[in-house]
């Protein structure tokens, strides 16, 4: 098993240096660059200056180790070697520094703009996967022991259609209907004007026992209230969108096992049928339900694009498509690097717990 | 009972081609009965796949009438009539806006007609080079194993470990600012760069799952036999190997239409996708999202080209479940 997981971390780094050099030549080849909102708004700026100013964000230089020629400043010094934009991110990435905003927050520490985005994802997406999980298992398993009635029917196909409606549609839906028409919910953001702090600074203020500030004192309970209020109609969607998954995935597992040899015996030897399910079933069910919960975890960092954009609910997939289109790629790399370890990293937790759950299963 | 004997069979294994004999001699008509035609006979007892069907030839042929049957041109505007509200009649004896205009007065039916068209196309493309690549690698991956098979898994793994949104994003929006492919490509480039992303991140899972049926296919008898009868490799390949594995890829095909169809409208939803005038069904939503929220733009704008979507997902759900029993030869329906 040790022998499994050294192999298997060390595979994982060798992906992860090709994921993160793919996603930076990508970024890197897209034309255009941080200073072309400058150029649009000072048509003055000549070329020169705009590589003068490249040339301070290091982007003269080329992407991977090879030959540099200096072409601004002294332009009489001699070409030299030069190991790359690339190998030069990464070794700072590898120390922690993700580097600086060039556009939608210039100058800010990409890592300050990401945790602070992390707080609202989190609260967002664990909300989402505990809820759904907490509806899922059981109507899961209710429609797997009750297989082919008129419940597991109705249930298996609202799994079908919660699958089939994307949640840009039903995430306008719900806020045509919820918000505007009915007024029930607000249509968007964290808090309502007026409200002296949000839940996700409060709450972490709560949670590190950091000083309070003076106006946000005393009315913790009703920020949160406020934030839990405008958090109600992302979470609703995105629950709908997940619960269909889990109930499907839940109920198959749940149906391979009740045909199993092991259930009959315990029929047999005078188990209640609920002690049956429940012991013997669920328990051996729940062995890919949880290996699968590992995959979900770069979800919960990495947030919803899509819903997190209608609702602008300010997480880590709004920050995103935000930094997409304002070419801000320090940002985006950020982002990307985090996203993939984690989907890497999750993966491999999920094979290893699978074989530490499992005694079945042997990693040789 | 005849027929449900045969149904039993499983397909292309030895033991199997033995049976089919054995109940060819009691009853002759059922001999003649070949795997697909068995498939069909399953299928068409699959109520949901049957319906689902239905509904997609529907819109299939809709999509594909647009021309004719559209009452509009799908960028034409009529800037005195925007948002109209459902069953407006037309300006100058033209004909009834059905359901309603959109923001630039453009007739919504006509442009919902013109998107199906659009994601219909563009999902089929994509479906087809999806499954034309994933099939090539896993099946060269499987059949000649070693060093190309661990190279092309660890490629495999590499893409199927990037974040695929997000990269479809960047590729998507940055892609279009070439001048030599704007040159190239013309109007139509965000329908080329679209279908271009979405193949280059969707051939992995095709390639795994037939990798996996080509190596448990490899050791079987059948193809030891025609090896020994002195096969090419690419003949093992492409005559036993592939159309063996036919079953799964048919079924992931057919969800990852479904699939297809929902990333394409997802991108375009974010306007990263096709861009207007030409429609498709998500960037009509996104352009229902700047409508005015009165009652009716809730059902033309938003409601109408949702179900769309909606609907043929399910419908190519429902068939791929469907498929997924009906080409499952353990299974007895």
């Amino acid at each position: 098993m040790t022998d499994y997981i050294i192999r298997r971390l060390i595979q994982s780094f060798i992906i992860l240096v090709f994921i993160s050099a793919l996603i930076y030549t990508i970024l890197n080849l897209v034309p255009g660059g941080p200073f072309d909102t400058l150029r649009q708004a000072n048509p003055r700026i000549t070329q020169s200056q705009i590589d003068r100013l490249n040339a301070l964000l290091d982007l003269d230089k080329p992407l991977f180790p090879g030959k540099y020629c200096p072409t601004i400043g002294n332009k009489g010094e001699p070409c030299r070697f030069d190991w790359g934009r690339y190998l030069r991110w990464l070794g700072k990435v590898a120390r922690g520094d993700f580097g600086r905003s060039w556009t939608v927050q210039t100058g800010v520490p990409v890592i300050r703009i990401i945790t602070y985005r992390l707080g609202y994802t989190i609260l967002l997406m664990l909300t989402v996967q505990v809820f759904a999980l907490l509806i899922a298992i059981p109507v899961g398993i209710y429609s797997a022991v009750h297989q082919y009635s008129k419940t597991d029917y109705a249930v298996t196909g609202l799994a079908f259609f919660g699958q089939s409606m994307p949640t840009f549609w039903t995430g306008l839906l719900a806020m045509s209907l919820l918000a505007v028409a009915l007024n029930l919910f607000p249509s968007g953001g964290v808090r309502s004007t007026g409200m002296p702090g949000d839940i996700v600074e409060t709450i972490s203020n709560i949670v590190t026992f950091g000083t309070t500030h003076p106006e946000v004192a005393g009315h913790e309970g009703e920020i949160i209230l406020d934030g839990l209020w405008h958090m109600a109609l992302p979470c609703l969607v995105l629950i709908y969108f997940n619960l269909a998954g889990w109930i499907r995935f839940t109920r198959s597992a749940m149906l391979e096992v009740l045909h199993q040899d092991y259930m009959r015996t315990a029929h047999a030897k005078g188990l209640t049928r609920r002690l049956v399910i429940l012991k013997h079933g669920l328990r051996n069910a729940l062995i890919p339900l949880i290996t699968l919960l590992a995959l979900t975890i770069p979800l919960l960092f990495g947030g919803a694009i899509i819903t997190e954009t209608i609702f602008s609910w300010p997480g880590m997939g709004r920050q995103l498509i935000d930094s997409i289109t304002g070419v801000d790629w320090p940002v985006v790399q950020g982002i990307l690097v985090i996203t993939s370890v984690l989907v890497v990293f999750s993966n491999m937790l999920s094979d290893i717990l699978y074989a530490v759950i499992d005694p079945r299963i042997k990693y040789s | 009972m005849a027929e449900t004997k045969l149904a039993k069979i499983p397909v292309a294994s030895l033991e199997g081609a033995a049976q089919e004999k054995e109940a060819g001699e009691t009853n002759n008509i059922e001999k003649a009965t070949g795997q697909w035609t068995l498939v069909w006979r399953r299928l068409r007892r699959h109520k949901l796949a049957m319906g689902g069907m239905a509904v997609i030839l529907v819109i299939v042929l809709l999509s594909w009438l647009a021309p004719w049957i559209a009452p509009y041109a799908y960028a034409e505007q009529d800037l005195k009539l925007r948002h109209a509200a459902w069953f407006t009649p037309g300006q100058a004896s033209k004909p009834m806006h059905i359901l309603g205009t959109d923001g630039l007065g453009r007739d919504t039916l006509t442009r919902i007609l013109y998107a199906g068209r659009i994601s219909l196309g563009v999902a089929l493309i994509v479906t087809l080079l999806t499954v034309l690549i994933g099939t090539m690698v896993g099946a060269v991956a499987g059949a000649f194993g070693g060093g190309l098979d661990t190279v092309l898994m660890r490629f495999t793994d590499i893409m199927l470990s990037m974040p695929d949104l997000p990269l479809l994003l960047i590729l998507s929006s940055s892609l279009r600012q070439f001048t030599t492919l704007q040159n190239f490509l013309g109007s139509n480039i965000s329908v080329i760069i679209i279908i271009f992303v979405l193949v280059i991140f969707g051939w992995m899972g095709n390639a795994r799952l037939v990798r996996g049926s080509v190596l448990s296919l490899r050791s079987q008898e059948f193809v030891e036999a025609s090896r020994a009868l002195g096969a090419s490799q690419s003949r093992i390949i492409f005559k036993h190997l592939v159309p063996n594995s036919l079953a799964p890829i048919i079924v992931s095909a057919t969800l990852g239409f479904g699939a297809v169809i929902i990333a394409e409208s997802a991108l375009s939803f974010l306007g990263f996708g096709i861009m207007p005038p030409v429609p498709t069904w998500g960037n009509m939503l996104n352009e229902a999202r700047g409508a005015p929220q009165i009652g009716y733009t809730l059902f033309t704008q938003t409601l109408a080209p949702g179900l769309c979507i909606f609907l043929t997902v399910l419908s190519i759900n429902f068939i791929g479940d469907g498929l997924r029993d009906a080409l499952d030869p353990r299974l007895k329906l």
